[in-house]
C-alpha cells in the first residue's frame, strides 16, 4: 500500500495514516482500548455516545449536526466493540474529500479539529456532563441494548457467547449490562472520560488524500506527554470439561441453532491467516463444508455459517433451522467439524478457501472503512501487516497448519432458540 | 462496435456505454487504482412483474416466481454457479427486488473467467421437475426467516395496506402456497420473456478492462432476437387501502413505518424529483432539523429513525420509520409537523444545509466499486441518465424543493404500520 505511515506519538499512542487519492471521502478515527471490566464497560459505552452528541463549541445535538451538514453531511459517530477481553471505543469522522468541496473549504482539517474537541473539550457544567445529554443518550443506549433481541440471528449468537463465556470478562458485552447503564452516575461518567484519555491505549487512523502531518501534530499536542501502558490480558480456555446445552423458546417461525467452539489462540499473524482459512473451509463460503453439505445436500437449514474470533480464540457456527430438524442439523454440523479435525480437506476446498480469503483481504483495500477495521483488529498485536501482506501469507499456508488448528477445536456450548410450531 | 465514452465533470467520472450485437447493454466505469472489480447483470423482472404480455400472449405467474427463478438460474446441468466461482475466487451473489433481479460478482483476480461464468449462468436455464421441487424447502425456510424479521414485516405490512391493487403489495418471495405452484414451464416462460439480452443490462465498476469485457461478450453472448415483453399493472387508486395495520412479534420495543402514498403515474421518478425529495426529507427530518430534535426531546425516536423514498412503476411513497416506545404519538406529531410544513415550506437556511449534506452523500455513495455499479444499474433500469444527480444538484433551488413538496406528504393519504411486542413475553 502506498503512503502508509505508522508513527508512535508516545508509548501506547500510535498515529497511522494512509495517503490515498482514489476516494472522494476521507476518514479519521480514534480508537481507545481498555481491559473489559464490569465496573467501567457501561460507563465507557455511554460516554462514547455522550461525547459525540455535543462539545463546548457546538453545545447541543442540533448545533453539532448543523455543523456536520455544513461540512457536506459529514458523519461523526461512536462504535463500541470487544477485541478479546478488551473494550475498544472508536470515534470516527468521515466527510467529503477536500478536492470536491464547492467553496474550497478543508473538510479534513475541520473534522480533525472537531474530533479533538469532541474528545478533549466536552460540554461540562460544574464538572458534570449536561444532564439532558446524558439522559437522552442513556435512553437510546438502553433501547439499543434491548433491540439486540429483535433480530433473532444476531440475538442467538449473542446469547450463545454470553452462556459460553459466562465466567469470563468477555461475557460482559460491549455495552456492559443493562442494569449498569441504568445505574450510571455523573461521577462514573466523568471518571470514565478522564480514564479513557489518560490511560487507554490509543490508535489513530487517518485515511484519504489529505496531508496527515497537521492532524498528527494536533494529536501529538494532546497526547504527546501522556505515555500509557494498559494491563489486562484475554483469558483463553483450551479445555472444556463438559459441553453446555442451553435451550430457550420464543415466538418465532424459524428456530436458531448456535454451536460455540474453543480453539487454540493464534499466536502470530500467520496463524491468524490460517484460522481465517480454517473457518472459510468449514463455513465461510458458499462452497464450504457446512453450506454445501448441511444446507445444499441435506436441506437442513436456510443458513449455516462459521466465523472465527482470533482474539478470543472461539469459533461460532450459526444456523436457521426448522424446529423439527434441530437435532439432525446439530449432528450434521458436528459431523462436518469432525471431518475437518480429522484432516478431511479436499484440494478443491483448500483452493477455493485460499482464493476467497485472498479476495477478501485485497478487496478490503478498496474501502476506507474496511482498511480501518483491518488495522483496528490487530490493535492488541505487536505485528502489523497490511491487507496485501496478509494476502501473501495465504498462499503459503499448508494443510497441516490448518489441521493443527482444527484439531484444537472443542465444542463448548450448544445454544438453541426454539420456535413454537 | 465499440464503447462510447461519457464524461461527468464535477466528480471526474468517466464511463462507457456499449450496445452489444447480442442485444445486451453494457456500462463500464473504470476506477483507477482500485484492486477489485464488481459486475452486476440484471433484468427488469421482480416480484411485481407477475402479469405480462409476451409476444402478444398474456401470462400470469404465481407470486414469488421471479425470486424462485433467481435461485434456479444459479444452477445449471454442470452444478451450481457458486462452485464455479469458487475456482476463480470471486465472491458471488444474486438478489430479487420488487422490480428487478440481479446476478453479481466481485473479484480481485481472474475477472475474465468470472465474467464468463456470469454470462453462462444467465444464458443456460436448466429446470426439471426434480430440480424445481428441490428448491421449495430452502425457499420455504427463507420465507420463514423473513416472517420473523420485524424490519421486513413492518415495511411489507405497510405496502400491503397502502396499495390496494398494485403488486408491490406482494411479498418478494411469495408464500409457501404460491411457490408450490411453480413448474419448469412457468420458469422457462419467464426466462424467455425477461432474460432476453435485449431486456438486460450489465454494469461493471472498479478494476475493469474495456477490451477484455468486449472480447468476452463477443465470445460468450449469443445474439438474441428482440422480444416484446410488457408488464401489466392494474390501475391503483390514489387512496391508501387502510390507514393502520399492526402485527405482534417478539420485539423489545415497538417499530413503526408511516407511509405517505402519492400519485405515481406509469413511470419512474426523474432524477430531479429524486434529488428534490432527498433535500426535502433531509431538511425536514434529518439529524440537523428542528423536528428531529423535538422528537428526541419527547423520547419518541432513537438512532434507528430515518426516512426513505420508495418509487417505481406505479408506486411512490415516502416512509418514516424506526423503533419507538409510542408509535401513535410519533405518527401524530409527524402528521402535525407535515401539515405545518405544507403551510410554511422549507426555509432558505434549512434548504442550503440539506443541499450540502445531500451533495456530500452523493460523493460518499460513489467510492466502492460495488456502490458505483449498483448506482449505475439502478439508473439504467429506471431509464435515468447515469450519474445525473451530480450534474443536477448544483442547480436545484429552494423553489424546486417547495414545488416538489406539493406533490408529496399528503397527510390525508397515509398509513401507519406498527410491530408491537407479544404480551406476556419479556426478554431477559
Amino acid at each position: 500500500m502506498n503512503g502508509f505511515m505508522r508513527k508512535e506519538i508516545c508509548e501506547g499512542v500510535v498515529f497511522n495514516s494512509i495517503v490515498d487519492h482514489r476516494f472522494r471521502i476521507g476518514r479519521l478515527s480514534v480508537t481507545l482500548l481498555l481491559p473489559l471490566s464490569r465496573e467501567t464497560a457501561a460507563a465507557n459505552a455511554l460516554l462514547s455516545c455522550v461525547l459525540t452528541r455535543s462539545c463546548q463549541k457546538y453545545p447541543d445535538f442540533t448545533s453539532l449536526n448543523r455543523k456536520l451538514n455544513e461540512l457536506y453531511g459529514a458523519a461523526l459517530y461512536p462504535m463500541v466493540r470487544r477485541i478479546g477481553d478488551f473494550q475498544a471505543i472508536t470515534i470516527s469522522a468521515s466527510g467529503l474529500d477536500d478536492r470536491y468541496t464547492l467553496d474550497n473549504e478543508s473538510v479534513s482539517s475541520e473534522l480533525a479539529e472537531l474530533l479533538c474537541a469532541i474528545l478533549c473539550e466536552p460540554k461540562l457544567i460544574n464538572g458534570h456532563f449536561d444532564e439532558e445529554d446524558v439522559e437522552q443518550e442513556r435512553r437510546q443506549l438502553l433501547e439499543d441494548i434491548d433491540a439486540e433481541y429483535n433480530e433473532k440471528r444476531v440475538y442467538a449468537v449473542n446469547r450463545c457467547i454470553e452462556k459460553m463465556c459466562r465466567d469470563e470478562l468477555f461475557a460482559i458485552g460491549r455495552y456492559g449490562t443493562r442494569e449498569d447503564v441504568v445505574k450510571l452516575t455523573q461521577e462514573q461518567l466523568v471518571s470514565a472520560w478522564k480514564n479513557l484519555l489518560e490511560c487507554a491505549k490509543i490508535e489513530i487512523t487517518m485515511l484519504g488524500s489529505a496531508d496527515p502531518e497537521k492532524a498528527y501534530q494536533r494529536f501529538a499536542e494532546i497526547f504527546g506527554n501522556k505515555p500509557r501502558k494498559i494491563g489486562g490480558s484475554t483469558k483463553i480456555i483450551t479445555e472444556v470439561p463438559e459441553v453446555k446445552h442451553i435451550v430457550e423458546t420464543d415466538e418465532i417461525t424459524q428456530s436458531k441453532l448456535v454451536l460455540g467452539y474453543r480453539c487454540a489462540y493464534p499466536k502470530d499473524q500467520r496463524q491468524i491467516v490460517a484460522a481465517s482459512l480454517m473457518s472459510a473451509i468449514l463455513g465461510g463460503t458458499p462452497t464450504s463444508k457446512l453450506f454445501s453439505n448441511v444446507r445444499e445436500k441435506q436441506s437442513l437449514c436456510y443458513y449455516c455459517a462459521s466465523r472465527v474470533d482470533t482474539e478470543k480464540a472461539i469459533l461460532l457456527i450459526d444456523s436457521g433451522v426448522e424446529t423439527e430438524n434441530i437435532g439432525k442439523a446439530q449432528e450434521a454440523i458436528i459431523e462436518q467439524v469432525e471431518l475437518l479435525k480429522n484432516g478431511r480437506i479436499t484440494d478443491d476446498e483448500m483452493l477455493s478457501a485460499k482464493l476467497a480469503v485472498k479476495n477478501a483481504y485485497i478487496s478490503a483495500l478498496d474501502s476506507l472503512m474496511s482498511v480501518q477495521a483491518f488495522y483496528i483488529q490487530s490493535i492488541l498485536r505487536t505485528e502489523h501487516l497490511s491487507p496485501e501482506e496478509a494476502a501473501d501469507i495465504v498462499e503459503s499456508i499448508t494443510r497441516d497448519e490448518i489441521i493443527d488448528l482444527a484439531a484444537s477445536m472443542q465444542l463448548d456450548t450448544v445454544f438453541s432458540l426454539v420456535g413454537n410450531e | 462496435m465499440s464503447f462510447k465514452e461519457i464524461k461527468e465533470e464535477r466528480f471526474g467520472i468517466t464511463y462507457y456505454e456499449l450496445h452489444h450485437s447480442s442485444g445486451l447493454t453494457i456500462y463500464v466505469c473504470p476506477q483507477e487504482g482500485f484492486r477489485s472489480a464488481y459486475a452486476v447483470i440484471g433484468t427488469n423482472f421482480g416480484s411485481m412483474n407477475a402479469e405480462f404480455i409476451h409476444n402478444g400472449n398474456k401470462i400470469t405467474v404465481p407470486d414469488g416466481t421471479a425470486h424462485y427463478l433467481e435461485h434456479k438460474l444459479f444452477e445449471s446441468e454442470e452444478g451450481d454457479a457458486f462452485s464455479q466461482y469458487a475456482k476463480t475466487g470471486a465472491s458471488a451473489n444474486a438478489y430479487t427486488s420488487f422490480d428487478h433481479t440481479c446476478y453479481l460478482f466481485s473479484c480481485t483476480e481472474r475477472f475474465g473467467e468470472s465474467l464468463e461464468i456470469l454470462f453462462d449462468l444467465i444464458q443456460s436455464p436448466y429446470f426439471t421437475p426434480e430440480t424445481v421441487a428441490k428448491e421449495q424447502g430452502i425457499i420455504g425456510q427463507e420465507i420463514k426467516m423473513y416472517d420473523d424479521s420485524p424490519d421486513w414485516r413492518v415495511t411489507m405490512n405497510l405496502l400491503q395496506s397502502m396499495y390496494q391493487k398494485h403488486p408491490i403489495n406482494k411479498d418478494i418471495a411469495g408464500t409457501v402456497e404460491t411457490i408450490a405452484e411453480i413448474t419448469p414451464e412457468i420458469l422457462y416462460e419467464c426466462y424467455h420473456s425477461y432474460y432476453n439480452l435485449n431486456n438486460m443490462v450489465l454494469c461493471i465498476a472498479g478494476n475493469a478492462d474495456l477490451g477484455l469485457i468486449e472480447e468476452i461478450a463477443d465470445k460468450k453472448l449469443k445474439i438474441n432476437e428482440a422480444v416484446q415483453t410488457e408488464s401489466i399493472f392494474p390501475d391503483e387508486p390514489y387512496e391508501v387501502g387502510k390507514s393502520y395495520v399492526e402485527q405482534s412479534l417478539p420485539v423489545a420495543m415497538p417499530m413503526m413505518a408511516l407511509g405517505f402514498k402519492e400519485e405515481a403515474g406509469k413511470g419512474f421518478a426523474s432524477t430531479k424529483e429524486l434529488l428534490c425529495s432527498s433535500i426535502l426529507l433531509e431538511a425536514f427530518a434529518g439529524e440537523g432539523s428542528a423536528l428531529y430534535r423535538k422528537l428526541l426531546d419527547k423520547k419518541l425516536i432513537n438512532s434507528t429513525f430515518g426516512t426513505e423514498y420508495m418509487e417505481g412503476k406505479g408506486y411512490r411513497t415516502v416512509i418514516f420509520e424506526g423503533e419507538t416506545a409510542d408509535p401513535a404519538a410519533l405518527s401524530r406529531i409527524l402528521k402535525e409537523e407535515i401539515t405545518l410544513l405544507h403551510q410554511q415550506g422549507i426555509s432558505q437556511q434549512d434548504f442550503e444545509s440539506a443541499k450540502r449534506c445531500t451533495y456530500g452523500r452523493l460523493a460518499r455513495g460513489l467510492d466502492a466499486p460495488s456502490s458505483v455499479a449498483s448506482s449505475m444499474i439502478g439508473a439504467a433500469f429506471a431509464g435515468r441518465k447515469l450519474f445525473e444527480s451530480i450534474e443536477l444538484i448544483a442547480d436545484i433551488t429552494l423553489e424546486d424543493v417547495n414545488e416538489r413538496l406539493k406533490e408529496q406528504l399528503d397527510v390525508q393519504n397515509c398509513c401507519l404500520s406498527v410491530i408491537k411486542g407479544i404480551e406476556g413475553i419479556s426478554q431477559t
